[in-house]
């Protein structure tokens, strides 16, 4: 395959940068670039990166050879001085050199066909260099090392074996042994309860990345478009002075504390005829109901406006901000939280509370060790619908055969996640679990 | 010269049906055989059917194929197993007269046009690797197709002890020149093994020490065509079991076993173990049970079925009279295990033929399998297939959700064995969709097609699906109910009124006191049942094949570069060239090929598509 080159950093001034290059004879281009003869892999050198005798930087340069690298071809990386001077030279110097710029999860395509990598270990690497909070990164991380894989297999076995079982009674029922004695239906209830707690384990990295829905809300003029451009550092919602300024839902990514939210900001609620704002008024409310979190933005204690919009959110919390403390005295009994989206004032504390919900709240996510996908959520609900059928078959005496077929389902629901091949080994597994044959 | 449409060299189960597929076709035949007294003889034990097995004799039946009727005519006990599982994997099993099975075999063939030669094939007559004949020790025979039914008998050796004589089965010559001809050849070959028990004369021994297990009442039927007027006189098998004094005996003398002593090289199969090998490898278990099964009507001989042995005479000797019951018993032959030669059948098409030599075809045990019903179902399949090549019709080709049969050839054909083949209902993985019961609706109207079923068979198998349909509609759908009455006995009120079919389709259902069927009704109402049962199932595993299907049929261009497909491995590349697989489908099954090697292909393939439209 042809030699490809990544910044594997991101591209911003910093203490160092990463270029990773691999492909087939990229080797060959190391003692040109970095002035060094037949170096030994996997060493740490430093060296000095020149194009045509200009020197560039001194650096450091580690070498994989095939099939002992990440994608299993050549490949070697570079570490450099992060500054973006320093980067565009090296971009110019790969490109002159006929490297082609890798596209996005180019390395890991490459690993995958190199069989390096299972199709499940190669989506969450994906994930990995996606995920922008350092959690995600922790969580994929998990699944990415094999945890995951290790685990199906687990449970994949496990069916196998009971499987055995199931289909040894059938195939053999003319042998005079007994294949399945009543611990059957209990070994099946207990992988079912493991299977349960493991996907318990699991997050939908949509869910995770997602879910963290935040929701501006309040009456118009409080300062809701201003304090969303404070959360976000810079200024997207339009504020004005005029009350209904903010017509549609406006939305964006922040990051604070590591943590990735999606932010809201809505239309101020009010009584009016204006069209436009009546439909942005609608989809406020619809928001609402569906957020994680509502914040509340208003200038003065009013308590039956503030229950007015608590009301609307059914199943997110909802906190109560006071704004505009610069200009208003600031009423800590009654709000969540004090700010002053003009002076920045109190904005500390407001992303602590946030942070500090969303830690309480995922509780259930605090455990999680595997960060999965849609395909997977979808399948491990089919894996559990299939064990739960089997088991109620076994307990309910149905036909054997169609137990067997659920069980089989299961497994390869569970293959499938893995990408393996659905190899059949069962007969093989049945002869040396039984004495069997006249 | 003596010049026929195809030739059939071997006489066993293969041979016979390969032979009678080919006159079924309207085509002349011959069948060249050693022995052609021996014609159908039932090598192991005397029985048809059993568990994966029964499903392939009820679909050589489906079309037109003798094995189910030769079994009628000769049975003397049947009975179903797994009759507490459901329907697809319940199995008839039938212990037959040997010698009635045979006479039954060689009577269906007489009345054939298919004619018997007496005679042992040493060579081909070969032009430019296409097979065009045959010669025997005595003459040579012109021929369009060849198919080669050899048995255990290329090659083959007996070993009993330390005492090795050739021969295919005991009796019988080996067949020597021949195998050495294949050699040359250059077709890929190896050994495998297989064994056989002593025989016991039935008056020495005590039936009445052992478990008597009678036959099934009423006594059903093999075949699903017109059965013969009556049933043969039904006799039972007992059962006894191995004690721990005869392991005993059979560990200290294990080091005389051929097959403990190094002697034979072949494998064998895992799930017909010999005695030996079951004392060894579950050292806990000091039991073991054995059949002891009639040989035939009036004959005074039993086949003690589980001890099957290559031990010396003496010691196979000490161990049988160490058994329950057969403490005095007087043994006739003693056992003995041969090793054969077989020929790899990943070198066969789906069709049988060979894709070393033009024209010739390999069916039955020598293309690794092993037991009747799977060398029956091979014969017929070649059978056909030689015929519809010599008429210019396409390959007779059975799918795995279609037919055990279309399993067996696959799995061989695509895989290759690693000892010898035996069905299993476990490698059907459409096995809800492969009922012995259902054979008819699978294959008879696909059989017909290419005219190889009785036209009366097939008439009546149309009328009895109207009638069926027709039961169904007036019985299951009209008829509504409004209560039912459950497994426990309850009565429950529904709040409508809903129709037989569907209330079957409630797991909580007495399916019995739901409705009563008429007398002549009442297997019709089983079927109902069991449809209706599977339907769910079988709606998914219909989702599945069709899923599959889309993606094995996608077409592989055949001038596809695989040398240019970036990563694959230089070893997936070589076979891709060598075996050029037509589809998708094809290439997944090639050893190796992994589903990363297949992403890889279809990403190439897409490529190339993007290119050639970009062009
Ligand atoms: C000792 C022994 C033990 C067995 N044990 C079992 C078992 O435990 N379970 C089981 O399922 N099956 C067993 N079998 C296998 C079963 O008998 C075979 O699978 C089945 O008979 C194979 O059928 P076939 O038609 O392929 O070959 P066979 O029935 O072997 O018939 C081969 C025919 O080819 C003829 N022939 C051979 N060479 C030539 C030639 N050169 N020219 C002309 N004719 C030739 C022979 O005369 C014979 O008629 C055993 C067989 C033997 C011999
Ligand atoms: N003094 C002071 N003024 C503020 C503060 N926050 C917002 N304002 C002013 O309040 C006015 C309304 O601000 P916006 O952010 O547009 O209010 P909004 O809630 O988005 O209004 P609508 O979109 O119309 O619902 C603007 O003139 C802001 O400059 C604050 O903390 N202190
Ligand atoms: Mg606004």
């Amino acid at each position: 395959m042809s030699v490809v080159y990544a910044l594997a950093t991101p591209a911003v001034k910093s203490a160092i940068c990463i270029f990773r290059v691999s492909g087939e004879g990229c080797h060959d281009y190391i003692s040109e670039i970095f002035g060094l003869d037949s170096p030994q892999p996997r060493r740490f050198l430093l060296c000095d990166l020149k194009n045509n005798e200009t020197f560039i930087d001194r650096v450091g340069l580690i070498l994989f050879k095939g099939p002992e690298s990440y994608t299993g071809e050549d490949s070697f990386e570079v570490y450099a001085h992060g500054s973006l001077g320093v980067m565009s030279l090296i971009v110019d110097l790969f490109d002159s050199k006929g490297f082609d710029q890798a596209s996005p999860g180019e390395f890991t395509k490459r690993a995958f066909i190199n069989d390096k990598i299972n199709l499940n270990e190669a989506e969450s690497l994906s994930d990995f260099i996606e995920s922008a909070s350092s959690r995600e990164v922790f969580l994929s991380g998990a699944s990415l090392f094999g945890d995951l894989s290790k685990k199906l297999s687990d449970f994949s076995e496990r069916i196998n074996s009971l499987r055995v079982r199931v289909e040894a009674e059938i195939d053999f029922s003319d042998e005079g042994q007994d294949f399945m004695d009543g611990s059957l239906s209990n070994d099946l209830s207990l992988l079912i309860e493991d299977f349960g707690s493991f996907v318990s384990l699991c997050i939908n990295k949509r869910e995770y990345s997602n879910n963290k829905n935040i929701v501006l809300v309040g009456p118009t003029n409080s300062g809701k478009s201003s304090i969303f451009n404070r959360l976000l550092g810079y200024e997207r919602a339009i504020v004005t002075d005029a009350h209904g300024t903010t017509r549609d839902m406006i939305s964006s990514e922040v990051f604070f504390q590591s943590n990735k939210f999606s932010i809201f900001d809505s239309a101020g609620i009010r009584e009016t005829e204006d069209v436009i704002e009546k439909k942005g008024i609608e989809t406020s409310i619809k928001k609402i109901s569906d957020a994680d979190l509502v914040l509340g933005v208003f200038e003065k204690k009013d308590a039956s406006l503030v229950s007015s919009f608590k009301k609307m959110c059914d199943k997110g919390s909802f906190f109560i901000i006071q704004n505009k403390i610069d200009i208003n005295s600031s009423d800590t009994s009654f709000f969540d939280c004090c700010v002053s989206a003009k002076t920045g004032e109190g904005f500390n504390s407001l992303k602590n509370l946030v942070v500090s919900f969303f830690e309480r709240n995922k509780k259930n996510n605090k455990n999680s060790q595997y960060l999965i996908r849609d395909r997977h959520v979808k399948l491990f609900n089919q894996v559990t619908k299939d064990l739960d059928i089997a088991l109620k078959g076994l307990n309910d005496s149905k036909s054997l055969e169609l137990v067997a077929e659920d069980l089989k389902n299961a497994r390869s629901g569970l293959d499938e996640i893995l990408g393996k091949k659905f190899s059949d080994s069962l007969l093989g597994d049945i002869f040396s679990s039984f004495c069997i044959g006249k | 010269m003596d010049k026929f449409d195809v030739i059939v060299v071997g006489g066993g189960h293969a041979g016979a049906e390969a032979a009678f597929a080919v006159s079924r076709s309207g085509l002349s035949c011959a069948l060249i055989t050693m022995d052609q007294t021996k014609i159908g003889q039932m090598s192991c034990n005397p029985a048809i059917g059993g568990l994966g097995k029964s499903h392939i004799v009820r679909e050589i039946d489906a079309m037109g194929g003798l094995m189910g009727r030769a079994t009628d005519l000769s049975g003397i006990q049947y009975r179903t197993l797994n009759t507490r599982k459901g329907d697809a994997v319940q199995a008839l099993r039938v212990q037959c007269d040997r010698d009635l099975y045979k006479k039954a075999v060689q009577k269906i063939l007489k009345e054939t046009n298919i004619k018997i030669i007496q005679d042992e094939v040493v060579d081909f007559l070969l032009t430019n690797k296409k097979a065009q004949g045959v010669i025997t020790k005595s003459k040579t025979y012109k021929s369009k197709k060849i198919i080669l039914t050899t048995g255990t008998f290329l090659n083959g050796k007996m070993y009993t002890g330390n005492i090795i004589k050739t021969g295919g089965r005991i009796g019988d010559e080996s067949s020597i020149p021949l195998s050495k001809r294949l050699y040359s050849l250059n077709l890929p070959m190896g050994r495998l093994k297989t064994g056989t028990p002593a025989r016991i004369k039935l008056s020495s021994i005590n039936l009445l020490d052992m478990e008597e297990q009678p036959g099934e009442k009423p006594t059903p039927w093999m075949s699903l065509a017109s059965p013969p007027k009556k049933h043969q006189k039904q006799l039972s098998c007992y059962i006894t079991r191995t004690n721990k004094k005869t392991h005993e005996i059979i560990n200290k003398n294990i080091h005389l076993s051929a097959m403990y002593s190094g002697e034979i090289k072949g494998i064998g199969p895992r799930y017909c173990p010999s005695i030996e090998d079951k004392v060894r490898k579950f050292q806990d278990k000091n039991s073991h049970q054995i059949f002891i099964e009639p040989e035939g009507i009036n004959k005074d001989l039993v086949y003690p079925n589980g001890i099957s042995t290559s031990l010396p005479k003496k010691a196979q000797q000490e161990f049988i009279f160490s058994i329950k019951g057969l403490e005095r018993s007087i043994i006739t032959e003693y056992g003995y295990a041969v090793e054969y030669d077989f020929v790899d059948p990943r070198t066969l098409k789906q069709n049988l033929e060979t894709k070393y030599l033009e024209n010739l075809y390999l069916a039955g045990q020598i293309n690794g399998t092993t037991g009747y019903e799977e060398a029956a179902a091979q014969g017929l399949m070649a059978g056909i297939n030689a015929s519809n090549s010599i008429k210019k019709l396409k390959d007779f080709v059975l799918e795995r959700s279609e037919a055990y049969i279309g399993v067996l050839i696959n799995d061989l054909t695509s895989h290759g064995i690693t000892e010898p083949y035996r069905m299993f209902t476990s490698r059907a993985e459409h096995r809800l969709l492969l009922s012995q019961n259902n054979a008819e609706q699978r294959l008879i109207l696909k059989a017909n097609e290419i005219g190889i079923v009785k036209k009366e068979r097939v008439d009546k198998y149309l009328s009895n699906e109207k009638e069926y349909k027709k039961f169904y509609t007036n019985n299951l759908v009209k008829l509504k109910k409004d209560f039912f009455i459950d497994k426990n006995g309850a009565k429950i009120r529904l709040q409508e009124k809903r129709s037989i079919s569907s209330l079957l389709s409630r797991n909580d259902v007495d399916e019995k006191k739901l409705f009563k069927p008429n007398k002549k009704d009442t297997k019709l109402y089983q079927r109902a049942i069991t449809e209706i049962k599977y339907s769910g199932y079988i709606k998914k595993q219909i989702r599945e094949i069709n899923k599959t299907k889309k993606q094995n049929n996608k077409q592989i261009p055949t001038n596809i570069k695989y040398e240019e497909i970036h990563g694959l491995s230089n070893e997936v590349k070589e076979k891709l060239i060598k075996t050029q697989p037509q589809t998708i489908g094809a290439a997944s099954q090639i050893e190796g090929v992994t589903p990363a090697a297949i992403n890889l292909i279809l990403i190439h393939l897409k490529k190339k598509e993007l290119v050639s439209q970009n062009a």
